[in-house]
C-alpha cells in the first residue's frame, strides 16, 4: 500500500491550494483527485477575489477575507517564480453596480449593517452615484443608478491557477493522483487508510478537502461537513478589445479579453441543467449595465455546483476524535486560496489549528444562525 | 409559431426531411428548423442552390432529393429556414425546451419551443485532418471548400486534393467538371486496405458502394494524377501555403500549390446530444462518438430520437429510413398509431435501412484514416481556436490531467468558438494514446450551450421569470 504523511482528498481550488502551502513535503504529500468528470466548483469559478459585502452574521470571516486578498501577491508571484505560470491577478479594486435608487440604498444599509457588526475589521467602501461610478466605468448604460466600490477586491484566471497549484506541485514532487475518487476512510491506531478508486493509501494525516464529497467523507473520521450544492450559471462571451479594466462583482474581462457574466445562486440540488430564465434574465441585467455588450457572441454558458453551508461561511476543523484529520470547505475558493495555503497548511503541517480557526467549526451551524437571513454570500 | 409542438425536428437533411414529412402526415404538429435557407441539407443542396457545381454522377440523387423536398413543402408541417436551435433542456412536466434563434442577421427573433418530442437531424461533420501546418491559410477543409471556393475563385490557381474517402472523389470530380484543374490527388488509404473479411466483401459487392465509387473513379482517374498510398502529409509556407510535402513510392516529394483541399471522411456532429445530455458510446470501427439509440432511433433521453448521419455515418438512404423509423415511433408514443401500425409500417424503411447499411463495415474499414492523420505529433496544432499544439496536450495528461475536461480548463484547448468540434476527437485518442486506455475510458469534452454561437442580445430576449430574478438580483 501507498503510504504519505499527509493526503489532501479534492484536487479543486480549496484542496489545492492546501496542498501547495504543504509542497515541501515532496513525495510525502499526496493530492487526491476525482476524474476527468468531477463536479468542480472550481471550473465554476468566476475568477474574483473578493472583499466588499463579505462576513454579514460572521464577523471573522470578513477579516479572513481581508487577509487573502492581502496575501494574493505573495502567492501570485511564488507561482510565477516556480513554475512560469502567471494567473492573472489584478487588484485594482471592484465594483457592484446598481440599477435603480431603490437597489442602491439597499446595498448601502446592507453595508452599513456588515460594517456594524461587533468586532468586524473595517474597510473602506465608497458610495457612488450615477456620474461619478460614469466617471471610473464610462462604459454603463442610462439605467444605471450607482454602486459601491471597494479597493481591495480584484480577479484572477481561475483555471490558469488550478494548473499553476498542480504544476507547482509536481515540480515540488508531490504526488497529484487523478482518478483516486475516495469512496471511505477508515481511522487506524495513528494513521489513516483512504479507499480509492484505485486501490487503498495509507497516510498520517488527512485532509477533506472534496467540496460536495466531503459530507459522506468526513463523517467517518468523526467530523461533519454540512453542505449542499448551490447552483451558479455563468455565461461567457467572445473576447472583445478590452473596455472593462476593473471587475465587477457580475461582469468581468478576463486577462484573456473574454467576458464573463455571473453568477447566479439557486438552490437546486445536484442538477446542472442550464435555466434558459436564469440567463436570459443574466444576460438582461449585464446589458442594462454595459448596453455595447449587445452585439457580442455568447460562446459558452455553463452552471456549476458551489459548496454552501447552511450560514454560506467555510469549516474549517480538527477531529476530536481522531486527530489528524482535518475537513476544509468553502465555497469562495479563489479568495481564499492564499490564507489556504499560508494559514491553513502550515496549521495542518504543525497538526494543531489555532484559536482564530475556532469561529468555522462545524458545531455552529447545529443551532438556527438567524443572522443567516439575506446575506451575502456571493463566493 | 404556436409555443408547443408535438415534434421538433432539427436539420433539413434527407433524415429530418423524411422524419417531419412523416410525423406531420400522422396529424403530428411538427415544426422543422433548419440552419440553411432552402430545405435539403448539404446533400441535396446542390439541386436547389447550386447549378454550377452540379455534376452527373452515377445514381439519381438529385431527382430523389427535389422529390423528397417538395414531399416535405406538402406534408404540412412548418418550416423554418436560417434558424439556429443552440439550446435544448427537459423540463419537469415531460416537455422538452428549446432555444431558437431565427431570421436575417440584425433581425434575429429568439424564442423558446416547447415539443413533446424532439428528433435530432444535425448530420456530420468533416473529421479534422491535423498534418503540419493545417492551420495554414491556403489548407482548407475540402467539404467546406465546396462552399467556399466557387471553380471561378480558384481557375489558374495550383489544387491539390488529399485523403481519403468515397467524398474526397466527389468533390474531386465536381471540380473536375466544373473545369477546375486539379494537379494531384494524395491518397492517404494506406496499402493493404480492402476485402477484410468474406461476408463484409460479398456485403459490399451487392451494396450500391462498389458501383458508385468504381465509377466515381472512372471519372476522375483521366483527369488528375492520382498518387497512392501517402504519407508524411505536410503542409509548408510563411504567410499562407506554398508546398505540400509528403511521402509516397518510397521517396519524399514535393508538390507546390496554392490550396490544399483535406478530407478523410466525416463524424456524426455529436455538439449538440452531448449538450443536451443523452449518452454516447465509442464506434471503433468508425474512430468517433455515436449517440446511444435503439431501433428506432430512441436516444437515452425520453421523447428524444436521433436520426441520420447525427447517429452514425451511413450515408442518404440509411439517413431518409431512420428519418422515417423516429417519426413513426413518435407517432406511436403520442397515440396516432398503435404498435401494430407502426411495426407495419416501419417495414419499408427498415428494409431499405438493411439495404443501405449493406457493405458498410467494409467501406467503414476502407476509408477509416490511418493513426498518422488522426493522432498528430509535435508542434502540430490540435485546437485552431486557441492555437494548442500536440506537445502541450501531452505535456497535461502527462503531467496527470485524467481527461480532455481538465485539458480544456487547463490548456483553453475546445474552449474556442467551434466548441471542440474539431479537437474533440483527437484529444480523446490523445488520452486514450498516452494513458493507454480505450477511447470510451478517456472520454470528450463536456460540451455547453449554446450550441452555436449568439449574441448576447438574443439570450437576453428570452423570457425570464420571477424565481430567475431571485437567483440573479442581489442586494
Amino acid at each position: 500500500m501507498k503510504s504519505f504523511e499527509v493526503a489532501v482528498i479534492g484536487g479543486g481550488l480549496v484542496g489545492s491550494a492546501i496542498a501547495f502551502g504543504l509542497r515541501s513535503l515532496g513525495s510525502r504529500l499526496a493530492l487526491l483527485d476525482e476524474g476527468d468528470v468531477a463536479h468542480r466548483a472550481a471550473r465554476g469559478n468566476f475568477g474574483l477575489i473578493w472583499v466588499q459585502g463579505k462576513g454579514m452574521g460572521l464577523a471573522p470571516y470578513g477579516a479572513w477575507t481581508q487577509r487573502s486578498a492581502r496575501e494574493w501577491p505573495r502567492l501570485a508571484g511564488e507561482l510565477l517564480r516556480e513554475v512560469g505560470i502567471d494567473v492573472a491577478l489584478v487588484q485594482p479594486g471592484g465594483f457592484h453596480v446598481c440599477l435603480t435608487q431603490d437597489e442602491l440604498s439597499q446595498r448601502v444599509l446592507s453595508l452599513t449593517a456588515l460594517q456594524a457588526q461587533p468586532g468586524f475589521k473595517q474597510y473602506e467602501v465608497e458610495v457612488l452615484d450615477r456620474d461619478s461610478l460614469a466617471a471610473r466605468l464610462p462604459a454603463i448604460g442610462p439605467e444605471v443608478a450607482g454602486g459601491t466600490y471597494c479597493s481591495l477586491d480584484g480577479h484572477c484566471n481561475p483555471l490558469k491557477l488550478l494548473r499553476a497549484f498542480h504544476a507547482a506541485l509536481a515540480k515540488a514532487g508531490c504526488n497529484i493522483l487523478s482518478s483516486h475518487g475516495v469512496t471511505s476512510i477508515t481511522p487506524q491506531q495513528r494513521s489513516f487508510t483512504l479507499n480509492t478508486a484505485r486501490g487503498a493509501i495509507a497516510t498520517e494525516k488527512v485532509v477533506i478537502a472534496s467540496g460536495l464529497g466531503s459530507v459522506t467523507l468526513a463523517p467517518m473520521v468523526g467530523l461533519a461537513a454540512p453542505v449542499r450544492p448551490n447552483k451558479g450559471q455563468i455565461i461567457a462571451l467572445e473576447r472583445i478589445p478590452r473596455f472593462l479594466t476593473m471587475p465587477l462583482d457580475t461582469i468581468r474581462q478576463t486577462d484573456e479579453g473574454t467576458v464573463l457574466i455571473g453568477d447566479s445562486q439557486q438552490d437546486c440540488g445536484y442538477d446542472i441543467a442550464l435555466g434558459m430564465d436564469v440567463l436570459a434574465t443574466m444576460a438582461a441585467r449585464a446589458l442594462r449595465v454595459f448596453p455595447a455588450l449587445a452585439t457580442a457572441s455568447v460562446v459558452r454558458a455553463w452552471a456549476a455546483l458551489r459548496v454552501m453551508s447552511a450560514d454560506g461561511f467555510p469549516i474549517y476543523e480538527q477531529s476530536l476524535a481522531h486527530p489528524g484529520a482535518f475537513v476544509a470547505t468553502c465555497h469562495s475558493g479563489v479568495t481564499l486560496a492564499a490564507v489556504h495555503a499560508y494559514a491553513l497548511a502550515p496549521a495542518v503541517a504543525a497538526g494543531a489549528l489555532p484559536e482564530s480557526f475556532k469561529p468555522f467549526v462545524a458545531s455552529r451551524l447545529a443551532v438556527p444562525v438567524a443572522s443567516a437571513m439575506g446575506i451575502d454570500t456571493k463566493r | 409559431m404556436s409555443s408547443v409542438y408535438d415534434v421538433v425536428v432539427i436539420g433539413a437533411g434527407p433524415a429530418g426531411l423524411a422524419a417531419a414529412t412523416v410525423a406531420a402526415r400522422h396529424a403530428l404538429a411538427t415544426i422543422l428548423f433548419d440552419a440553411q435557407v432552402q430545405p435539403g441539407g448539404q446533400i441535396y443542396r446542390a439541386p436547389t442552390m447550386d447549378p454550377a457545381m452540379r455534376v452527373a454522377i452515377p445514381g439519381d440523387d438529385h431527382a430523389r432529393g427535389k422529390a423528397r423536398i417538395e414531399a416535405f413543402r406538402q406534408s404540412g408541417a412548418t418550416y423554418v429556414p436560417d434558424a439556429s436551435v443552440w439550446a435544448a433542456g427537459n423540463r419537469d412536466d415531460g416537455l422538452h425546451e428549446l432555444a431558437v434563434s431565427y431570421g436575417l442577421p440584425g433581425a434575429r427573433n429568439v424564442r423558446s419551443v416547447l415539443a413533446r418530442a424532439v428528433i435530432v437531424a444535425t448530420g456530420a461533420l468533416e473529421r479534422a485532418f491535423p498534418i503540419p501546418g493545417w492551420t495554414l491559410s491556403g489548407v482548407i477543409a475540402a467539404g467546406s471548400a465546396q462552399g467556399l471556393l466557387r471553380p471561378s475563385d480558384v481557375g489558374g490557381r495550383r489544387i491539390v486534393l488529399a485523403g481519403t474517402g468515397p467524398l474526397l472523389r466527389l468533390i474531386a470530380a465536381r471540380y473536375l467538371d466544373a473545369g477546375v484543374a486539379i494537379d494531384a490527388l494524395l491518397d492517404t488509404t494506406p496499402r493493404g486496405r480492402g476485402w477484410h473479411s468474406l461476408s463484409d466483401a460479398w456485403d459490399f459487392a451487392r451494396s450500391s458502394y462498389l458501383g458508385r465509387s468504381a465509377a466515381l473513379l472512372r471519372s476522375i482517374k483521366k483527369r488528375v494524377r492520382i498518387i497512392k498510398h501517402v504519407t508524411a502529409l505536410a503542409a509548408h509556407g510563411h504567410s499562407r501555403l506554398e508546398s505540400v510535402q509528403f511521402d509516397a513510392a518510397g521517396g519524399t516529394h514535393a508538390l507546390s500549390a496554392d490550396f490544399l483541399l483535406l478530407h478523410q471522411g466525416v463524424v456524426p456532429d455529436i455538439n449538440f446530444g452531448s449538450a443536451f445530455g443523452y449518452a454516447h458510446r465509442w464506434d471503433d470501427a468508425q474512430a468517433c462518438f455515436h449517440p446511444v439509440v435503439d431501433a428506432w432511433g430512441g436516444s437515452t433521453l425520453p421523447g428524444v430520437f436521433v436520426a441520420g448521419d447525427a447517429a452514425g455515418i451511413a450515408g442518404e438512404e440509411a439517413a431518409h429510413a431512420r428519418g422515417e423509423l423516429a417519426a413513426l415511433a413518435v407517432a406511436n408514443a403520442l397515440g396516432r398509431i398503435d404498435a401494430k401500425a407502426r411495426d407495419a409500417t416501419a417495414e419499408t424503411p427498415r428494409l431499405a435501412l438493411r439495404r443501405a447499411l449493406r457493405g458498410r463495415a467494409l467501406l467503414d474499414a476502407m476509408v477509416r484514416p490511418t493513426d498518422e492523420f488522426r493522432l498528430p505529433k509535435g508542434g502540430t496544432i490540435v485546437c485552431r481556436c486557441e492555437g494548442v499544439t500536440t506537445e502541450q496536450v501531452v505535456a497535461a495528461i502527462k503531467a496527470g490531467a485524467p481527461g480532455p475536461n481538465q485539458i480544456k480548463a487547463f490548456l483553453r484547448c475546445g474552449m474556442g468558438p467551434c466548441q471542440g468540434r474539431y479537437c474533440g476527437l483527437i484529444v480523446t485518442e490523445l488520452v486514450a494514446r498516452e494513458r493507454k486506455i480505450a477511447p470510451a475510458e478517456a472520454g470528450y469534452f463536456r460540451l455547453r450551450w449554446p450550441a452555436k454561437p449568439i449574441s448576447l442580445n438574443e439570450l437576453a430576449a428570452l423570457q425570464g421569470s420571477p424565481e430567475a430574478e431571485r437567483a440573479v438580483v442581489r442586494e
